[in-house]
């Protein structure tokens, strides 16, 4: 225990921590600049300078460790003197520009000066001169207010670890630059915007648009872009978002952003919006009244479902929509309709991946606290680069390695590359034969131990019938598996993060088969990398053709019944069918109604023109979103929904988490389970939904594990799987073993093959109509390495043409020396030249989800940047 | 007196051959016999304090460092000699190289480092090129490497050029750039002793002060206290210039008076002028008058007149000197080198020289001199650094010495 004595009272600390947190734990207020609480002590500004006894000199409050005994006093006649000519020093360069700067009137020098500091200046000489620079199309940078307080760069280097930015020379003539020159060409996180006490960085979006007094009001809310929710205060003005800001201490991201969070908010604005309803009138979308609209859409399901059976109707649900949208929906399919047929993109990869480690591991087992990466001792990831589409999450990898935690990653991961202790950049599609070597060479550091007889019997059986069709050829070396195996056996309680690419192949239960022994045997916590905001709830919503809400079987009678009892209708037993089912059924004709919540499947999903033709085929085509889009051209009624800020509801994040999603502006849409309800009850059914609260209630009351949830407990920040309610116990034993023959194939060294790439800037659906999104990225590219430029011999922003034997296009080029073999990464941002679009897929046999490995690509040079300028 | 500076009058002072033949790396043979801790010990009891500027006693940081169970340990020498006026640790580095490596060798081996980094500033490019070869003779001769004399110790010296930043001097902003990080000074503590160069114990060393180890350990503390005085033992290097007919470096006992190393070594003022003012240790110590001759140079005496030992760089100003301008010099450089990392030396020591230039422009005006004292006086002991805080005790110094030529009213331009 140390006693200090803070201006006469005083406090007793349990651990040595810091002057300035001491005195503000017990409310005595300490005036600082450079301090931040997100960030490492820096003691640069020197305006927490205070006065201890028997110390000659004045002390930085924020760097001075608190000893026993410590008598502090922080506004003696010095310490007043102190703070006022410090005040004094940072005017002595500063432009006092305050009339024409946006930070006026929440800036930390401008607050204090006004708080402490002198009341005339004494300066006379000529000030340092740094115009404002608008090289950047996001930040502007005003370097004549900087401080130097050096929190952007200790923000940058030391959270983000993006190392972007840095101070440039020295002394009063140093000042914060990009190391990439006048464009920061970083990863527009906008943190060190976030932490930047003054007017020198800052967001040029809305830059003179408002003063910060004329903001009229502040939600706190949950981000619609990804699975891990960060929350945010979203700042309104004139019923529109102005800018959302972070607290240190709000949601799990405590503070942070990422590039889309912060900026992509204003896709909900954009002029793609839907406003009104439309319907297909003479071969084009007319504006309809809601009443016709909706009438058409509720009689058109009626009149399918009696003339072919509830069967030939099936619903897309979305994870970038709410639980309360996504209940109603299934609520619609099961008890209006009669039908299974409700399923996601969330069924490509986070459904079926979840549903697998639930089999072996009991449910819930990849619903695990994002803290508890940084609190491993290990982390490994495969399938995705999580600092690229989960960007929070990955600072979690980043946040890990700088703590000295092994970090392992399997695949090519720019995001990762240098928090990595261990990179594997196997062969294209070697994954499998990757795994089994870890394995294998792991097990002989760690035999089993008997712990679960039931799996270990899997895994002999297993390990058995691979070593006759896994080769050992994933083009890396022993020495490097020896490595990935000493790091891996380092490792007692690992943080495993999976994402899409492991599970969106033909052999993607193998894969996940042998994860589940690296996860066994490395007493592993598995996270899932979940892309849109809402994976989880789609889950749990039973937006699954074969699961009911509270993720139970829709085979199982008693489960059923429980549903059934409280729709008062009737559930079919059999499970319904996937999406790429429905898609197929559409196609040979025996799907003839589709409803298509918040999901652009002319986007999201592959082959591209098969999908069309799949959908010009169907009777009858609703599509429910908020933003126009390739999909919703071909629909029969177009429904507005409310976009993400204009409606109340909750998302479930990766960890299980709910979250309250707020109203923030009023919207001229519907509510999306709103629309679903008016359409209930034109079909005839009574549904007496007034508002989200009975959604809620309803779900309460009926999901076995969401028992008594209300949105202030979510707004607490605690509402985490299972909920108050019980989780299902008893696991199918009949598990049966993945076929290993899958793997085995042609060798695929000297092909090119197409990957969907990671795309940091964007998410595709909703992030392509966010005009500050694609300011970043304008365009698709084609991302390709140096063995593969080694034929094509271009140069990045040449131009090549691409074709698989689906499509055929033309698109930029980026080299990265980082990526390995011939793989061409695209980004599914653009409906036209998407990744997706190119890509032929097969059914995959265990998930029923599309498989994509293996799409070979033509690429060549088509003309180089020069001849175009040229030109 | 001399020890420091001994070899460099053998011809080839640079070669081992030269510097093996007048005695060299005997003391590393010795010390490999003894117990590393009782070199520690030895160095401790002898009161050596680093000769840098700061007069830490060096046998202190020893033990400290030598009692961190952390491993490894990093030894560096402090080689960024870059204060104006003071050029003493130029004649071992470019002249004596060897003496250098020999006191590292037995420093590292007395605190249990293996690996060591000579600093050296970026303006000495041929000390750069001498200590390199230096090294690798040494190795080749086994005073360097895995198995150093035979007798199983191990160390690796490594030279790394600055950049050209005096902020680099200092000790944490040092190690700071030998991590490839921007030069600017850490929180302290940690210590450097404890968590200095990749977070590892670290002992950082003057120049001189290594110097100072062969002969220490060679002749025991006892004989090595009899030169020098009981709180400021052994020898010291004093670079002197300016207005003096011998400038140049000069190596004699801690303690010798100012008027014996102008008038006697450095045959007084030039052209036979009277003598206005000294700086006693580097532009970093504060300015003292011509009535001060009689004060010993030492850590403890200097104080006693308003200034201090520093690196023992003398600056010697006759009659005609223009003080104001001296005084717009050193601002200036302070301004020019002060890293930005703080508030009052970023912006204060800035302040101070643009009243300083407008002063000697001609443009001063009567509460000038007033605010100088003002805004030293608000720089003074709230810096981060000892940079910011030097160069307002160097502007009080000026101010308060010759006040009636600093307001531009009695004085030398005359
Ligand atoms: C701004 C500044 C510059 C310094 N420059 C030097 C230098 O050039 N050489 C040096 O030996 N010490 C310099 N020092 C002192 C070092 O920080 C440190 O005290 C010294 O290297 C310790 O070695 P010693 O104990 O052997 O003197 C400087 C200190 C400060 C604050
Ligand atoms: S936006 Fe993010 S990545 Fe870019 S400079 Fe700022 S902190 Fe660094
Ligand atoms: S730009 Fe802002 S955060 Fe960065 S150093 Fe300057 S004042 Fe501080
Ligand atoms: S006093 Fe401050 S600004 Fe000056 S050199 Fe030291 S840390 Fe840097
Ligand atoms: S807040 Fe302590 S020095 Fe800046």
């Amino acid at each position: 225990m140390i006693t200090i004595t803070i201006n006469g009272k005083k406090i007793k600390l349990n651990k040595p921590v810091t002057i300035l947190e001491a005195a503000r734990k017990s409310g005595i207020h300490i005036p600082t600049l450079c301090d931040h609480p997100m960030l490492e002590p820096f003691g640069g500004c020197r305006l927490c300078l205070v006065e201890i006894e028997k110390m000659p000199k004045l002390q930085a409050s924020c760097t001075q460790q608190v000893t026993d005994g410590m008598v502090v006093w922080t506004e003696t006649e010095k310490v007043v003197e102190a703070r006022r000519a410090m005040l004094e020093f940072l005017l002595v360069n500063h432009p006092l520009d305050c009339p024409y700067c946006d930070k006026a009137g929440e800036c930390d020098l401008q607050d204090n000066t006004m708080k402490y500091g002198p009341a005339i200046g004494r300066f006379k000489e000529g000030k340092r001169k740094h115009p404002e620079c608008y090289d950047d199309p996001i930040i502007v940078t005003n370097m004549e207010r900087c401080i130097l307080c050096s929190r952007c760069i200790r923000m940058c280097s030391d959270v983000q670890g993006a190392d972007a930015i840095t101070i440039t020379n020295r002394g009063n003539k140093s000042y914060v630059e990009p190391f990439s020159g006048g464009r920061f060409d970083c990863e527009y996180c906008g943190n060190c915007i976030t932490v930047c006490p003054v007017g020198s960085l800052m967001s040029r979006l809305h830059k003179h648009t408002y003063r910060p007094w004329y903001i009229e009001k502040e939600v706190e809310t949950i981000c619609s872009f990804c699975g891990v929710g960060c929350s945010f205060v979203a700042q309104i003005r004139g019923d529109s978002i102005v800018r959302v800001e972070t607290r240190p201490d709000l949601g799990l991201n405590k503070g942070l952003l990422c590039v889309k969070g912060r900026f992509g908010f204003d896709y909900t604005v954009s002029s793609a919006r839907l406003k009104s309803p439309l319907i297909e009138r003479n071969g084009g979308l007319k504006q309809t009244t809601w009443a016709e609209a909706l009438s058409h859409a509720a009689g058109k399901l009626k009149e399918v479902k009696e003339k072919y059976g509830p069967a030939a109707i099936g619903a897309i649900a979305s994870g970038l929509c709410t639980n309360e949208d996504n209940y109603a929906l299934q609520r619609l399919m099961r008890s209006v309709i009669g039908a299974n047929n409700i399923d996601s993109t969330t069924g490509f990869f986070y459904g079926p991946a979840q549903r697998f480690f639930e089999d072996i591991f009991g449910q819930g087992a990849t619903l695990n606290p994002m803290q508890g990466i940084t609190n491993s001792d290990g982390v490994f990831v495969i399938g995705a680069d999580p600092s690229a589409v989960t960007p929070v999450l990955g600072l979690q990898v980043r946040a890990a390695s700088r703590k000295g935690i092994p970090v392992v990653t399997v695949g090519h991961m720019s995001g990762l590359k240098r928090f990595a202790t261990c990179s594997l950049n196997p062969d294209a599609f070697s994954e499998p034969a990757l795994l089994n070597m870890l394995i294998s060479g792991l097990m002989k550091k760690r035999p089993v131990c008997g712990e679960n007889i039931f799996f270990e019997d899997i895994i002999k059986k297993f390990m058995l019938s691979t070593s006759d069709n896994i080769s050992d050829a994933c083009g890396l070396g022993k020495s490097d598996i020896d490595k990935a195996v000493d790091e891996l056996n380092l490792m007692t309680n690992p943080a495993i993060l999976i994402g899409r690419q492991v599970v969106q192949r033909s052999d993607a239960s193998v894969l996940l088969l042998q994860l589940s022994v690296l996860i066994y045997l490395l007493n592993g916590r598995i996270y899932l990398i979940s892309e849109l905001p809402n994976d989880q709830g789609l889950v749990d919503m039973g937006c699954q053709p074969d699961t009911l809400p509270g993720g139970r079987p829709v085979f199982s009678d008693s489960m059923r019944k429980r549903y059934e009892d409280s729709y008062g209708a009737e559930i079919p037993s059999a499970q319904g069918m996937r999406l790429m089912e429905m898609i197929q059924a559409a196609h040979e004709g025996k799907l003839k109604a589709l409803y298509v919540m918040g999901e652009n499947l002319l986007l999201n999903l592959p082959d591209t023109g098969y999908v069309k033709e799949a959908l010009l085929k169907l009777e009858l085509l609703v599509v429910q979103d908020t933003l126009m889009n390739e999909t919703a051209e071909l629909a029969h009624v177009v429904l507005p929904a409310c976009s993400w800020p204009e409606a109340e509801g909750s998302y479930t994040n990766f960890e299980g988490r709910m979250q309250h999603v707020k109203k923030a502006v009023h919207g001229e849409a519907m509510e999306g389970w709103k629309i679903i309800s008016e359409i209930a009850k034109i079909i005839g059914v009574d549904w007496d939904f007034l508002t989200v609260v009975d959604i809620l209630a309803e779900l309460t009351k009926v999901s076995p594990v969401h028992k008594g949830i209300t949105y202030s407990e979510m707004d607490s920040g605690n509402c985490l799987w299972p909920y108050n309610g019980e989780p299902l116990r008893d696991i199918a034993k009949d598990f049966v073993l993945p076929d290993t023959k899958l793997i085995k194939r042609e060798k695929c060294s000297g092909r090119s093959y197409l990957s969907a790439d990671q795309q940091l800037f964007h998410s595709g659906t909703i992030g392509r109509n966010s005009s500050a999104l694609n300011l970043l990225m304008p365009a698709s590219y084609a991302r390709i390495g140096s063995a593969l430029n080694e034929k094509l011999s271009v140069k990045t922003g040449d131009t090549a043409s691409i074709s698989s034997g689906v499509k055929s296009a033309e698109l930029d080029v980026i080299i990265d020396p980082d990526i390995k073999g011939m793989m061409v990464f695209v980004p599914n941002t653009a409906a036209d030249k998407g990744a997706l679009s190119f890509m032929k897929w097969s059914m995959n046999k265990d998930f029923k989800n599309p498989a994509l490995d293996g799409n070979e690509i033509e690429i060549s040079k088509l003309r180089s940047k020069a001849e175009e300028v040229a030109a | 007196m001399n020890i420091l500076l001994k070899h460099i009058e053998y011809p080839e002072s640079t070669e081992l051959k030269g510097y093996c033949e007048s005695g060299g790396y005997k003391a590393l043979s010795k010390a490999l016999d003894m117990k590393p801790s009782d070199i520690v010990d030895e160095v401790r009891r002898s009161g050596l304090r680093g000769r840098g500027g700061a007069g830490f006693p060096a046998g202190m940081k020893w033990t400290i460092a030598s009692m961190d169970p952390k491993k490894p340990k990093y030894l560096i020498c402090n080689a960024d000699e870059g204060e104006p006026g003071t050029f003493k640790d130029k004649p071992i580095l470019e002249k004596n190289p060897h003496l250098l490596i020999e006191g590292m060798a037995i420093s590292a081996y007395a605190i249990g480092a293996e690996y060591g980094y000579i600093y050296l500033r970026g303006e000495y490019p041929e000390a750069k090129e001498i200590l390199e070869k230096a090294i690798i003779d040494s190795y080749a001769a086994g005073y360097l490497g895995d198995n150093i004399l035979g007798k199983g110790f191990k160390f690796h010296l490594f030279v790394y050029f600055g950049a050209g930043a005096y902020i680099c001097g200092e000790e944490t902003a040092m190690i700071e750039s030998l991590q490839g990080k921007r030069g600017q000074p850490r929180i302290k503590p940690p210590f450097p002793v404890n968590e200095g160069f990749l977070a590892k114990p670290t002992v950082i060393n003057n120049v001189e002060t290594f110097a100072n180890i062969p002969y220490l350990v060679e002749v025991g503390a006892y004989a090595y206290m009899k030169i020098g005085t009981p709180e400021s033992p052994g020898p010291k290097l004093f670079s002197v210039s300016g207005s003096v007919n011998k400038p140049g470096v000069y190596e004699l006992p801690m303690g010798t008076t100012l008027r014996e190393i102008i008038y006697e070594h450095c045959g007084g003022i030039k052209d036979g002028k009277k003598l206005k003012a000294v700086i006693p240790g580097g532009v970093s110590t504060p300015i003292m008058t011509a009535d001060t001759l009689d004060c010993p140079m030492d850590f403890v005496n200097l104080p006693k007149y308003g200034s201090m030992l520093g690196s023992g760089g003398l600056i010697v100003f006759d009659e005609t000197a223009d003080l104001r301008k001296v005084c717009l010099r050193i601002t200036e450089f302070f301004e020019h080198e002060s890293c930005g990392k703080c508030t009052p030396c970023r912006e204060g020591v800035g302040w101070l020289s643009s009243i300083l230039k407008r002063m000697c422009s001609g443009e001063g005006k009567p509460e000038d001199v007033e605010l100088l004292l003002e805004i030293s006086k608000n720089i003074l002991g709230k810096c981060f650094c000892a940079l910011g805080d030097g160069a307002a005790i160097v502007v009080q110094g000026f101010v308060n010495n010759f006040r009636p030529e600093m307001e531009g009213r009695a004085g030398a331009q005359a």
